[in-house]
């Protein structure tokens, strides 16, 4: 009897997993198969590399492609990301190596607190305080990618600076005490030894953070201005999950138009999942090399 | 060298700080200037105004996102769990459960926007449930199931080792040992990744664009009915320009959530801890 119920709980379980990691591959499946006649009749290659985005018929044909929003999404994530780098890195260097172990029980949760915020508060408060602020400084619009980066730079920088303080307290624990016997004062340990020695942990918030940058949606479409238009500093962009959400309501459902957003999907799909592989091989490098 | 380090101190001291301000300044600028919108209506009443949405108040959007968070949060967490307890007890080889946290890893990967169009695409035009609650609630589910996997998975792992093979010892069957001993003792932690979660799927609205949120809608009645969600409320008031005081009521509702349910979620942690 009791051996029937343990075998039933294992198949159950069992089971439910299967059933939650199919659902991945489902994932993959269904936007691939939604994707497809954009890919036939558009073309990989002007998919991803067109600079025309013009899904409603006027005047010449509709043209899909991709290019500006791809370079976008990227030209944000990175800014957001080295803005984060910045400050994410400098606060986790001063949680891990001057607080105390109550200090830094007090402060995580309240970082943790940012991961919590909803994307939309984050788009509210950029587009009234981010964007205002870039006008003040006399721009005719404070829309840009700029905003986009600053309000995507707080956003990810829980992320961020709760991988990075987890290996510098690492670090700070295996060495500290040895460092201190020698005299070593604490900022210069820390410069000289938990920042280089934690490499490979910054390396992996990195990544973890990009894909948190790429991904994001509410927040980013509100302060960006969604201008189909070559990216630069100061000037209006649209990124692929904007993009996504503006035109899924317009598109007819079954038209080349919506198969074309879900290739936008696919796409961002899989720059996340090239971005993830590229981060993952330079962490197999670092750690031949011995950082933790 | 002496410059150096100086610099260092400065640059960690001054980044700490600025991070705690932006903290700080999100939650008071919200909380003071949302504080004046919140009244009794606001919260039970339903949108009103010639332009529907500058007058009265938000209570399908706070009904409609419960339900979505009910649904998101049940799901995620039967399943899990349920993969967690198979992963740390019944799973032989470590190949598979390497392989299983890395397709969990994957999956927390996807973005959201990308979880609506397949939500679109399986559960409202193949299954043909329709825009609905019910389609929301389980694309943000799958949202938040690696969520609560992974942490359910550590909590399990790091249940006592002990009391487990003294259970085992003493000729207990592992289903009954990690209904009576194991789930027991994870139970706050679990708790809180749950928690977590639902603050998590409470504020996402990029998955709920195709599959559940509208506009505008009545307190919902049926789970296969659209409705309105917080987060899809406050994008549309800002973006429709209708009304910033309700948007920053909203928000503060929004907000509120967020710090109440990661108080509780960081409470019950602290509770295993004792």
């Amino acid at each position: 009897m009791r051996k029937i119920a343990d075998r039933l709980l294992g198949a159950a379980v069992g089971a439910l997993c299967l059933l939650s990691v199919l659902i991945l591959a489902f994932m993959v499946f269904f936007i691939v198969r939604e994707s497809l006649p954009a890919i036939r009749e558009v073309g990989l290659r002007d998919l991803l590399l067109g600079d025309q985005w013009r899904p409603i018929i006027y005047r010449d044909a509709p043209s899909y492609g991709l290019r500006n929003m791809i370079l976008s999404t990227l030209y944000v994530s990175v800014l957001a990301v080295a803005l984060a780098l910045v400050l994410g890195v400098g606060c986790a260097l001063f949680l891990a190596c001057a607080a105390t172990e109550r200090q830094r029980a007090l402060v995580m949760p309240c970082i943790d607190l940012l991961a919590g915020i909803p994307s939309v508060v984050y788009g509210f408060v950029g587009l009234y305080i981010v964007i205002r602020a870039i006008e003040a400084c006399g721009r005719a619009a404070g829309e840009s990618i700029l905003a986009g980066g600053i309000v995507l730079s707080v956003m990810i920088l829980p992320y961020m600076i709760s991988a990075c303080c987890e290996t510098m307290v690492h670090v700070r624990e295996r060495y500290g005490a040895a460092s201190r016997a020698m005299g070593v004062s604490r900022w210069y340990m820390a410069g000289a030894l938990v920042l280089p020695a934690s490499r490979r942990g910054i390396l992996i918030s990195m990544a973890l953070a990009t894909g948190r940058a790429m991904g994001e949606t509410m927040a980013v479409m509100m302060v960006l201005g969604n201008a189909i238009a070559a990216p630069s500093l100061l000037g209006k962009g649209e990124t692929i999950s904007a993009l996504i959400a503006l035109e899924m309501g317009m598109a007819e459902v079954g038209s080349i138009h919506f198969s074309a957003l879900y290739a936008a999907g696919l796409v961002l799909m899989v720059l996340l999942f090239a971005i993830n592989i590229g981060f993952e091989l330079v962490k197999r490098k670092l750690s031949r090399e011995g950082s933790l | 060298m002496k410059g150096k380090t100086g610099l260092i101190r400065i640059w960690a001291v001054g980044s700490c700080l600025v991070v705690l301000g932006t903290i700080l300044f999100l939650f008071a600028y919200i909380f003071i200037k949302g504080a004046g919108a919140i009244s009794w209506t606001f919260l039970t009443d339903v949108p009103r105004g010639l332009i529907l949405g500058t007058e009265g108040g938000i209570l399908p959007a706070i009904v409609g996102s419960l339900y979505y968070t009910l649904i998101a949060c049940a799901f995620a967490a039967f399943l899990g769990i349920s993969a967690a307890v198979y992963q740390v007890f019944y799973c032989k080889s470590d190949r598979l459960r390497s392989a299983i946290a890395l397709i969990m890893q994957c999956m927390a990967g996807v973005p959201s926007i990308v979880l609506g169009l397949f939500g679109y695409s399986l559960l409202v035009l193949t299954l043909g449930w329709g825009k609905c609650i019910l389609a929301g609630g389980v694309t943000q589910g799958i949202m938040i199931l690696p969520f609560i996997q992974v942490r359910a998975e550590k909590a399990l792992r790091e249940a006592d080792a002990g009391l487990v093979r003294a259970s085992y010892a003493l000729g207990v069957s592992r289903s009954h040992t990690i209904r009576r001993i194991v789930l027991p003792q994870c139970l706050p932690q679990l708790v809180s990744a749950v928690i977590l979660g639902a603050c998590y799927a409470m504020g996402a609205a990029a998955p709920l664009i195709f599959t559940g949120a509208v506009i505008l809608s009545k307190v919902p009645r049926s789970l296969l009915k659209p409705t309105m969600a917080l987060p899809y409320h406050l994008y549309m008031l800002l973006t429709q320009g209708t009304s910033s005081e309700n948007a920053y009521g909203t928000a503060f509702v929004l907000m509120m959530v967020v710090l109440v349910t990661n108080t509780a979620a960081t409470w019950f942690a602290w509770r295993r801890k004792k």
